[in-house]
């Protein structure tokens, strides 16, 4: 039984791999290409035009990014704070309608959020929300928000109440449970909502591109136009730059939230 | 002198299930409880009888629909719990799996503010007298069940509560570690000179923490007193039979006579006359003869019906009549052979109580 175990996991673990690994040789190839056409295998012509353009001071790929990370962190904080009060309801009490309720805050899953947003679009003009950051993230907020919810009531249901009432009998308060009890059991759920969130929140396209007007430059908006516009190899360097980008928001996120919980709460990421 | 009262005190619970369309209410009777400092008080009832209820509404974790918890004369009912000043062991150990043992005992003294070497040191001293030395750095993970709630101790005791509270604490845990962590909690409260108010199924353990005791059934007090005399003198037969005392008969009083409907005991003392109740013959209080006596009075036949031998006592059932009374003896005698057979059982008459029916 063991080995069977032990095989599986291998097997599981190789197949994984090369679903995730493979497919970032053909981009990286191309990212360093100069023309590469069926049925050569690998280019037959390298250069660095790509790489020069993206990292060329006039083609805003980094501004890009930093707009992109920060409406992701804004929009992820944001999330945060309105999960935490629902998901604590939702994951804790049972009460008439909660189905209902439920439905509602996990809707922007089945319904895409361009719907939403497009019903929303004047009041956002209206308010002012349109072409500007502020106006992004209150857009990005609807379809990265029942990620969050989603996990944090998982966090929730397992918490039960008795660990609060344990740290009321020693004195601590409403918010002191929060920060010493509560907070942390429902970290592995914060990391995975967070991580949902921000993955969600970066490769919003049409939203962005609604919203924001075109003022509002994020990675995915100056990487379509390359991808669909035929010239697939600067496209592919904006492809790598965005998967390292993700990469790096998960990372800081986990060591940001490790450092300051220390070693007492096991993260998996 | 700090004194903990409870004032008719009363808590309704509505059964919010859809299945059990009865609605089966639950609820906590108008309760008055009085408790000294420094005095072990334990409540004692079958599970479902309300004590965790009562418990929690003394804690602050629940509100009374009517009624007033009073320390030192002093209304703090609508005090939460966190401000009460009082610690509480439940059940289990809820110790705080992201933290150290010694953060964990440690815990209720920071959120007092004291400062953190101050209290690791005191902490330390804790677990110390809880015979945990040495164990602060170890997460709860790493520890055994009786260690957990050692250590569940230990942070209840060391911010020095005025009250500690116990929700059956120990019956988690194994007959040994049970009968070990038993042992601690009773030299703790002798120790610490603390006012303990304890929750418990289990008599054996009522018996042996409290000073007093108040039994309970159905969400109600049906008598409070000091163990020794629950158990001679109970006032109610429920309480008879929850002690241990299972000869219980309902009979009337009769110019100086017990009958009941199928046997007759003299008593000693004078009653008032015709007058309903129950008779209470405690279990160790029955003798048995081999040979026949029955010319005496209060000497009953009956058969062995079963026998069991349990660390140095005889448990005897024995049919007399349609009742069977329940028998403790000494082992010094050998009756391993006597099941199936008649035998011959003295009742002390100084040993019978008499409750009288209410009403």
């Amino acid at each position: 039984m063991r080995r069977i175990g032990h095989f599986m996991h291998a097997a599981v673990t190789i197949i994984l791999l090369i679903a995730i690994a493979i497919p970032f040789i053909p981009l990286f190839f191309s990212s360093f290409s100069h023309g590469w056409r069926w049925p050569e295998v690998i280019p037959h012509a390298f250069s660095l035009r790509a790489w020069v353009y993206v990292f060329s001071g006039n083609s805003g790929t980094w501004e890009a990014v930093w707009t992109s990370l920060e409406i992701a962190f804004i929009v992820t904080l944001i999330n945060l704070l309105l999960a935490l009060p629902a998901a604590n309801v939702l994951g804790r009490l049972r009460f008439r309608g909660k189905w209902l309720i439920e439905g509602l805050i996990y809707a922007p899953i089945i319904i895409p959020a361009f719907i939403s947003v497009m019903g929303m679009y004047i009041s956002f003009i209206r308010l002012g929300l349109t072409d500007s950051v502020t106006g992004v993230i209150v857009a990005h907020i609807i379809p990265t928000l029942p990620y969050m919810v989603r996990a944090l009531i998982v966090s929730y249901s397992t918490l039960g109440f008795q660990w609060e009432e344990q740290g009321q009998m020693l004195g601590a308060s409403g918010f002191q449970r929060f920060c010493y009890i509560v907070m942390p059991h429902l970290m592995p759920g914060i990391v995975a909502g967070a991580s949902l969130s921000i993955l969600v929140s970066l490769s919003q396209y049409l939203v962005t591109f609604l919203v924001g007007g075109g003022q509002v430059m994020t990675l995915p908006l100056i990487l379509f136009p390359f991808i669909s516009g035929g010239d697939p190899a600067i496209g592919s360097a904006y492809t790598l730059i965005f998967a390292g980008m993700a990469a790096f928001a998960l990372f800081l996120m986990d060591f940001l939230l490790k450092r300051y919980y220390g070693k007492k709460v096991t993260v998996h990421l | 002198m700090e004194t903990l009262q409870l004032q008719a005190i009363e808590k309704h619970f509505k059964e919010t299930n859809k299945k059990s369309k009865e609605g089966s209410v639950f609820s906590i009777k108008p309760t008055t409880i009085t408790i000294q400092e420094g005095e072990a008080f334990s409540l004692l009832g079958p599970s479902g009888c309300g004590k965790t209820t009562l418990l929690k509404l003394v804690a602050g974790l629940l509100t009374p629909d009517n009624g007033d918890v009073i320390l030192n004369g002093n209304k703090i009912t609508s005090v939460v719990p966190e401000d009460r000043g009082f610690s509480m062991v439940f059940q289990e150990a809820l110790l705080f799996p992201h933290m150290m043992v010694e953060e964990n005992v440690a815990f209720g003294l920071k959120m007092k503010g004291i400062r953190k070497k101050q209290r690791l040191k005191r902490a330390r001293e804790t677990l110390t007298s809880v015979g945990l030395e040495g164990f602060g750095k170890r997460y709860p993970s790493a520890l055994s069940g009786g260690q957990k709630q050692r250590v569940s101790l230990a942070r209840a005791i060391v911010t020095k509560p005025r009250l500690l509270l116990m929700d059956e604490p120990f019956s988690a845990l194994d007959p040994g570690l049970r009968e070990e962590i038993r042992d601690l909690v009773a030299r703790m409260h002798k120790e610490y000179r603390m006012t303990i108010l304890f929750v418990t199924h289990d008599r054996e353990e009522a018996f042996q923490l409290s000073d007093r005791i108040g039994v309970m059934k159905n969400g109600g007090i049906l008598q409070i007193d000091r163990p020794r005399n629950l158990y001679e003198k109970p006032k109610d037969p429920h309480v008879a039979r929850f002690l241990g005392a299972k000869n219980v008969f309902y009979g009337k009083l009769q110019e100086g006579k017990f009958v009941s409907d199928d046997f007759q005991v003299q008593l000693t003392y004078a009653q008032n006359p015709e007058q309903s109740g129950w008779l209470v013959i405690r279990p160790e209080t029955l003798s048995i003869h081999k040979e026949s006596a029955e010319q005496e009075s209060n000497v009953f036949q009956g058969t062995v019906q079963k026998l069991s031998f349990r660390q140095g006592f005889y448990y005897i059932k024995i049919q007399t009549g349609s009742k069977v009374l329940e028998i403790v003896q000494h082992a010094d005698v050998r009756l391993d052979e006597s099941e199936g057979k008649a035998i011959w059982l003295r009742v002390d008459p100084n040993q019978l109580y008499f409750i009288p029916e209410k009403g």
